[in-house]
């Protein structure tokens, strides 16, 4: 059993994220988050009392925000904001990714910035825990003055109310239904609750947390699968000599050269051509091109990072500052910086595809593929082996090419010009997340290719030894076409592969290969 | 009533009612026309049994027919992703037997037969999604369905018995016919969304009591674009009787002076594209095709001409899908909208009313400009310098139809806002610009804008204070979707 994780708004990492969105890892407030939070909300109570307008807390949102509202009416002006934000279109979004929602709105409410008390916090913890999640449209939200809708369905469950839908125990019924059999209570909205919960661009960074894992894992699947084809090709291993990047140092570069060089250590295949003096670019150039695609999610990495521990919330409470007004109007729910990083990201992992893409093309076509057979169809029975598949592949990474269109670079005015320039984050991340997935089955359609093309270098010398990584690599995957019935079709070995990178069985295979931390 | 496939006189929305359900027959003379077709094959081997080295190496001379078809169809079943709507499946066979029905590929009737009887009986294949090109045709996609079709796969014992020969098996997935079929439902699809989007055009422009100069024939007729000119008319038509929109009110914004011309160009699009979707799902789009008694080897499975139209008509419909949310902009702005109040509800302040609304919408129209990114200007180098270039076609068409859920919602978002300020006009509530309570009179609808909308106020309620938006939303989505709102009900 796992330990629970702390949440404290400064030490969520990636990791931590899909552990709790798709392992159910049990998530816990720290006790000086709960301390800084209850000092932030004292302070709101006491702006209650005052004159002085504090935005949301006693103004109207948004360009409304030139009217002012009578502080009696503060807990009906926080419930109005969850209901009138609550729009949104479009297929429901997957549990895991509300999970990671709900789990990083709660961990930047534990900054202690936003006013709210700490039992908002310990009520998504709980629905974390007894797996409740709020039904939250995928369409709709521009990611600035943060993912207001998607953000605004979660508040719509936690605030009492006959409003509000939940998934629980797979089926989809009220929140207070939901919330009641979970044994849930939930709260009546206080002042600043309702800018409280939905002011950040959560959902943005919980889909780009989720796909830069999922990114992360399949560069370590893309070299492994290059390292097969590069042997099956009888590739020269000389493009890839420490010396040649120490020469032009990328980081991502000199980290791929070397997994290249792991993963090939020993191979009978590699550099058994001595009068090739060198390859074809999809072969060759993989340190460039990968390592390039590694400095990029290194980049998202570290932005969403960031977020991960970001108080976003609008206005912010600083007691640390001087003065009588601790609320300060920023603008820091806009999702401009997760949402670069996760363009970029789907830049990176669309060249992660198509420099595989055109690998398996030469694995496919005879007369770029060293003497593989056509195709690499089997010589034992009658097929078409990987004609069809190589279609496939050049299908998907087309598809790449619209959705890798920058979604960050759009904006369009919204709210009587008062929030005149807005990120579009969300769509980024959600194209991002479809890119992955695309890539990942391109990733598995040429490893799919090597496993044959090295089974035939195998058929034609039994004693050939492998490289040490893609030996284990060989054998990973083989056992996972084996477990497929005979008459599986191409489709099915893609898709059995596809979720055998998912799952990250592929990684490691052998020891010392630098991953994307 | 049964739709016939004759190869001949198939139409997009021919397809779009096999796709939701109807049943199909193939026509008169098919049989007869592919029984003459098939028998005068010339003698000798096929094209497939030609290749068939190169296909399936050297056991080639070792296969027998049947096998070698079967290795064929299995070898093609590599698509991948999340499977196709069922109605997207159903749009898919209704294509592809009509292409066989054209009794130019050789095929014997039994093939078109096949697939007829399993729309019949509602026996539909589960086609992955994603992986074909659009050239040589949507190979992956058809052999998904040729595959249950030749028996390959678990199928019901009721479906005709039916083994392929080889140029059959070949014929069966040689062709763009999902590309095709799924423009056509797009086609169909977009035909509603765009009378939603004028007829709601017409409402926005009743509620802010727009100028009349901008819908007048004269100006629409004196530039002689007919898509301009129809969708003059026809705003023209719903505003009878107007006594809002009026000449002496003057010039618009932009999104409501140039709405002809900007929404004219998806009236043009749609119906060249409905042309071309039509010569190809009537088009021999095969091969080879047997023609004479000869057998000819040309290009037919190539999606390049669906595939740009398709690209076409994405960007006239991201056109649609700005201007509709630039004008929902409008009528949430005080400032712009002629009196309404800010966000379109009083006692603004506690209540943000429709601020959340064309959030949706602004996400929604920045969501097309990327799915409008043209597929067709890839290619591909596929299968060993054969197939060097391909149509991205299925890509186009998919995405496609994702950009019509868009735009089905954005249209949707507008008729929701304008019956709310219709609302506030019925009820003589103004604001100025500064959101001081005006005097205003109580207007009285044109009659054609008051049927619709009650028709809006049958499913979605005028809205006094916040409530949850999203239901709201989802109700206007369904309104376009529906046909409801343009009173022609139809599935989607």
């Amino acid at each position: 059993m796992t330990t629970p994780l702390v949440i404290d708004g400064t030490s969520l990492c990636i990791a931590d994220v899909v552990d709790v969105a798709r392992s159910g890892r049990a998530v816990v407030l720290s006790e000086s988050a709960r301390a800084k939070m209850a000092d932030s909300y004292a302070w709101v109570q006491y702006a209650t009392t005052q004159d002085q307008p504090v935005y949301g807390v006693n103004t109207g949102f948004g360009s409304l925000a030139r009217v002012k509202i009578d502080t009696a009416h503060s807990s009906q002006l926080s419930l109005n904001l969850l209901r009138s934000h609550a729009a949104g279109v479009g297929p429901i979004l997957p549990v895991a990714e509300t999970r990671a929602m709900m789990l990083l709105r709660a961990n930047a409410l534990a900054k202690g910035a936003s006013g709210c008390r700490p039992l908002l916090v310990d009520t998504i913890i709980q629905m974390l825990e007894a797996n409740v999640t709020p039904v939250v449209p995928s369409q709709g939200s521009c990611g600035s003055s943060g993912d207001l809708a998607p953000l605004a369905h979660l508040g719509l469950v936690l605030a009492d109310g006959d409003h509000g839908r939940v998934r629980y125990q797979n089926r989809e019924m009220t929140a207070a239904e939901g919330m009641a059999a979970a044994g849930i209570p939930r709260l009546i909205m206080e002042a600043k609750d309702g800018l409280a919960i939905t002011n950040g661009a959560q959902l943005t960074t919980a889909i780009g947390a989720l796909a830069l894992h999922d990114a992360i894992s399949l560069v370590e699947a893309a070299e492994l699968a290059a390292a097969m084809s590069i042997e099956a090709l009888r590739g020269t291993s000389r493009a890839f000599a420490k010396s040649v990047h120490a020469l032009r140092p990328y980081a991502g570069a000199v980290a791929t050269a070397g997994n290249l060089r792991k993963l090939l250590n020993g191979s009978d295949l590699v550099d058994s051509m001595p009068e090739k003096l060198q390859d074809a670019y999809s072969l060759r150039c993989t340190p460039q091109v990968l390592g390039a695609c590694r400095d990029a999610i290194r980049y998202a990495v570290d932005q969403i990072s960031i977020e991960l521990n970001a108080a976003t919330d609008n206005p912010l409470i600083i007691l640390d500052e001087e003065g009588d007004n601790k609320a300060f109007s920023a603008g820091m729910f806009h999702g401009e910086p997760v949402g670069i990083p996760l363009d970029v990201l789907k830049i990176a992992i669309s060249e992660v595809a198509n420099l595989s893409e055109r690998r398996l093309y030469r694995l496919t076509t005879g007369s770029l593929s060293q003497r593989l057979p056509p195709a690499l169809a089997s010589k034992d029975r009658p097929e078409l082996g990987m004609m069809v598949p190589q279609t496939t592949a050049a299908a998907l990474v087309s598809e790449n090419k619209a959705l890798g269109w920058p979604a960050s670079m759009d904006s369009i005015p919204t709210c009587e010009d008062q929030e005149d320039h807005v990120a579009m984050s969300t769509t980024a991340a959600r194209r991002a997340a479809r890119v992955v997935k695309n890539a990942r089955l391109v990733i598995a359609i040429e490893t799919l290719g090597a496993v044959r093309a090295l089974q035939f270098r195998r058929e034609e010398d039994s004693e050939l030894g492998l490289g040490a990584g893609t030996a284990v690599g060989l054998e990973l995957a083989s056992a996972v076409l084996d477990s497929l019935p005979d008459d599986s079709t191409p489709g099915q070995q893609i898709e059995a592969l596809s979720a055998w990178i998912a799952s990250g069985a592929h990684a490691g295979t052998v020891a010392g290969l630098e991953r994307i931390a | 009533m049964s739709v016939v496939i004759d190869g001949q006189h198939l139409k997009c929305s021919d397809i779009h009612e096999i796709a939701h359900g109807s049943s199909a027959s193939l026509g008169d003379h098919t049989h007869e026309q592919m029984s003459a077709n098939a028998a005068s094959m010339p003698p000798g081997p096929s094209i497939l049994e030609e290749k068939r080295h190169w296909l399936v190496g050297g056991f080639a001379s070792d296969l027998t027919p049947d096998e070698l078809c079967k290795t064929f169809i299995i070898g093609h079943c590599a698509g991948v992703g999340e499977p196709l709507p069922k109605s997207l499946v159903r749009a898919t066979m209704a294509a592809r037997a009509n292409v066989l029905a054209t009794a130019t590929t050789g095929c014997r009737p039994i093939a078109a037969e096949v697939l007829v009887d399993m729309l019949n009986q509602d026996v539909v294949p589960t086609v992955p999604s994603q992986g074909s090109v659009g050239a040589a045709g949507d190979l992956a996609p058809l052999a998904h369905i040729a595959r249950v079709a030749c028996g390959y796969a678990d199928r019901p014992d009721s479906i005709v018995d039916y083994r392929p020969n080889p140029k059959e098996a070949l014929a069966l997935i040689n062709g763009v016919s999902m590309t095709a079929a799924l423009g056509a439902v797009a086609v169909v699809r977009l035909r509603r969304v765009l009378d939603s989007a004028i007829a709601a055009t017409a409402m926005t422009m009743e509620a802010v009591a727009a100028g009349a100069g901008c819908i007048d024939d004269r100006v629409l007729t004196a530039r002689n674009h007919p898509g301009g000119i129809e969708v003059g008319r026809r705003i023209r038509d719903w505003l009878e009787g107007s006594s809002q929109v009026l000449y002496e009110n003057g010039a618009d914004a932009f999104s409501i002076r140039s709405a002809p011309a900007v929404m004219g160009t998806l009236v043009e699009e749609l119906s060249c594209t409905e042309t071309i979707l039509e010569r190809e799902i009537n088009g021999s789009g095969d091969n080879p095709l047997l023609i004479d008694g000869v057998w000819l080897e040309g290009g037919n499975f190539h999606g390049a001409p669906i595939a740009q139209a398709l690209d076409s008509v994405k960007i006239a419909l991201t056109q649609l899908a700005t201007v509709s949310e630039r004008r929902t902009f409008r009528l949430t702005y005080g400032q712009l909208s002629r009196g309404l109040p800010s966000f379109l509800v009083r006692g603004t302040g506690l209540n943000s009313g429709f601020m959340l609304t064309q959030y949706t919408a602004a996400s929604l129209a920045s969501e097309c400009k990327g799915l409008a990114h043209p597929a067709s200007v890839d290619t591909i180098p596929t299968v060993q310098h054969h197939e060097d270039h391909v149509s991205m076609g299925p890509i186009a068409a998919r995405t496609l139809l994702e950009m019509v859920e868009c735009v089905a919602d954005i249209v949707g978002i507008e008729v929701l806002l304008a019956a709310q300020a219709l609302d506030l006009r019925v009820r003589g509530i103004a604001f100025d610009g500064e959101g001081e309570a005006l005097d205003a009179s109580p207007i009285t609808l044109a009659p054609k804008i008051e049927t619709l909308h009650r028709r809006v106020r049958k499913r979605i309620p005028y809205w006094s204070d916040d409530d949850v938006l999203h239901p709201c939303l989802k109700a206007a989505g369904t309104l376009v979707r529906s046909g409801e709102f343009i009173g022609d009900p139809q599935p989607w």
